[in-house]
């Protein structure tokens, strides 16, 4: 990691103080009780050793670099930037007050550790209802130390949404999303991060519930960033509901990018897919653990899996996890990971045609990320895109 | 035009070729033939400037350049071609984008702008009309999914467009059928000319009954221990390498 990260904690030191800024953080929550005394008592529990112990023994932080945890953070501020960099042909998504009426915060996934516990009251938040269609542009800047942002976004039946996440800045930004798709609600989730800032670390915890019929989109787009994890978990919970989520990382020295995929099917009918590429650079860092669960009622799932990386060189760490547990059985699912050096065969064929080594390296790594840039629906993100993971 | 003088090449300290030598003239079609394990690929790798091979004698002299002093790139930009015997594939790339980065470093190397883009449609359009290739093969991702008759249709298609001085063909008649030797044969003799000269490096008789050579050399044991006109080929279709050469 080419942050310097300061030593005067240990570790326990740095999560305990950690845990304190998130709990005064979380102190006030818009969530309804009865589950926001289930969260407070959670969050009581989540004492240091506690989340300490968690992530530590976490098999989806495994292969996560922790160690930054320790520096010691003080809570900082984030603010909202009313000019989005790209454009949406949809109309900006209402605002509306908290309560049990919006399905996103009725359905608020249960937290399933003290860890989330602490993010859902946090420093910025806003939740969002698209009655027929919205957008939502959630373009964030951090001004450094650590900062937590909730948001929800409720999706009416048949409603049409998109969501733009848009981190700039810089700091330790912690951001919850949870989205709630009615029946036959539509919504396109975009991530698009090119954050340049030394330290800066990026958690974006992202889940999802799906009624019948409804379709989600995430298209994630990492060029730069220190440290980025991204945690997906969506619920199939409606027939036929479908769920695509792709995601193109380049990883460059020094970075950390990890996808934590969980796609969780709870109903017949069903369709899955998620396609996430790792172009890893010398001293780059990918993890990607991705996960298929079938409900025993989820017959006629159709779920698919796959994550590439392709490695620079030797000094490039790719980590790939495809796990699929299926309790139904009469389902497609599918998984694939493949991992690869782009070294020498492949190479020395480009330049016995004249394609010097290093415009061969950047023909290679265009065409490897090209896959998912060329699903992107969103032609200016696509062109954006296609200039920052330029070589 | 290429001139190799006592080749002693080395693979992992294991001594492949010993002291080859070999003349190639411009307009002029060598063919190398010679028995499983001769180190015919071995001097297609050298020439090409793969990695791997450790060069412990001798000299090869390309349009009067030292050749082992060049990169991969400036080989080509020499006008040195290598179609390749296991052509790999690329993903991901499609043919024109390979090729047009292939001519526009070419053409760079020369001092020379990039190639308009009507220009090098154009002349794809042409190349793979000569190797009867359908145009859908130009957006397909280079060599991948390809059959193994399609890859070398692929290689002659990429040497059309390249234009080299000297065409180093590694087996590119192995694996093709009755119709697409026929294809690549006719390509590679509309492609000849008084200034480029080929070298084909094969196993078996049939493709010289398609491209005429002007000379065949027989490699075994690491040297060529024959050389002769195209009749060479045919007394070794009929008695077989050990009878001729006790290889």
């Amino acid at each position: 990691m080419s942050t310097p990260i300061s030593a005067s904690l240990s570790l326990e030191e740095g999560t305990a103080h950690l845990t304190e800024l998130l709990r005064r953080s979380a102190r006030e929550s818009d969530f309804p009780s009865p589950l926001q005394e289930l969260w407070s008592a959670q969050a009581a529990q989540a004492h240091l050793q506690q989340l300490f112990t968690e992530l530590r023994h976490k098999e989806d932080w495994k292969y996560t670099p922790t160690d930054f945890f320790r520096f010691p953070w003080t809570l900082g501020s984030v603010e909202l930037l009313a000019q989005s960099p790209f454009e949406s042909a949809l109309a900006p998504a209402e605002i509306v007050e908290p309560s049990e009426a919006l399905p996103a915060l009725r359905n608020f996934p249960t937290p399933a550790s003290p860890w989330e516990a602490l993010l859902i009251g946090a420093s910025l938040r806003a939740h969002y209802r698209i009655a027929r269609q919205g957008c939502v542009s959630w373009n964030f800047a951090g001004k450094g130390g650590l900062t937590t942002q909730l948001l929800t976004v409720s999706l009416e039946p048949h409603a049409e949404g998109e969501v733009w996440l848009v981190p700039q800045g810089e700091g330790f930004m912690i951001v919850r999303v949870h989205l709630h798709l009615s029946t036959g609600a539509q919504a396109r989730v975009y991530v698009p991060t090119y954050l340049k800032a030394p330290n800066t670390y990026l958690y974006i915890l992202l889940s999802a519930e799906q009624e019948a019929e409804s379709r989600l989109e995430g298209y994630d787009l990492t060029a730069a960033v220190p440290w980025k994890r991204l945690e997906v978990k969506v619920r199939l919970s409606g027939k036929g509901a479908v769920a695509h989520l792709l995601g193109a990382a380049r990883v460059g020295r020094g970075e950390s990018m990890d996808y934590a995929i969980r796609v969780e099917h709870a109903a017949p009918h069903a369709e899955s897919n998620q396609l996430f590429k790792s172009l890893v650079y010398p001293e780059g860092r990918s993890a990607f653990q991705g996960r298929i669960y079938v409900h025993r009622q989820a017959q006629k799932t159709n779920a698919y899996q796959s994550h590439k990386a392709l490695l620079w060189d030797r000094k490039a760490v790719a980590y790939s996890r495809p796990q699929l547990e299926i309790f139904a059985d009469d389902v497609r699912c599918t998984h694939g990971v493949t991992t690869g050096f782009m070294e020498g065969e492949i190479l020395t064929y480009l330049r016995t045609r004249g394609i010097p080594e290093a415009q061969a390296r950047q023909l290679l790594a265009q065409a490897f990320l090209e896959e998912v840039l060329g699903r992107v629906p969103h032609e200016g993100l696509q062109e954006v895109a296609r200039g920052w993971l330029a070589v | 035009m290429l001139s190799i003088r006592d080749l002693h090449v080395e693979v992992e300290g294991r001594p492949i070729l010993k002291g080859l030598t070999l003349e190639v003239r411009p307009g002029e079609v060598h063919a190398l033939m010679g028995p499983n394990g001769a180190g015919k690929s071995t001097l297609a790798a050298v020439l090409a400037g793969r990695e791997g091979y450790e060069v412990t004698r001798g000299e090869i002299l390309f349009e009067g350049k030292n050749l082992l002093e060049l990169s991969p790139e400036e080989r080509s930009y020499a006008g040195l071609f290598l179609a390749f015997q296991y052509p790999v594939e690329i993903p991901g790339v499609s043919m024109v984008q390979f090729l047009r980065a292939a001519l526009n470093a070419h053409r760079a190397a020369a001092g020379l702008d990039p190639i308009e883009t009507t220009d090098l449609m154009r002349l794809l359009r042409e190349k793979a009309a000569l190797l009867k290739l359908d145009p859908s093969f130009l957006s397909r991702s280079v060599n991948e999914g390809f059959s193994g008759g399609e890859r070398k249709k692929a290689e002659i298609f990429q040497m059309a467009v390249l234009s080299p001085k000297l065409a180093i063909l590694d087996e590119t008649d192995s694996g093709l059928d009755i119709d697409a030797l026929r294809i690549v044969s006719d390509a590679v003799n509309a492609l000849r000319s008084p200034e480029r000269a080929f070298l084909l490096i094969t196993h078996y008789y049939r493709i010289l009954q398609h491209v005429k050579p002007d000379f065949v050399h027989i490699l075994a044991g690491g040297r060529i221990v024959r050389s002769g006109g195209p009749e060479l080929a045919l007394e070794l279709e009929a008695k077989g390498y050990e009878q001729l050469v006790g290889a």
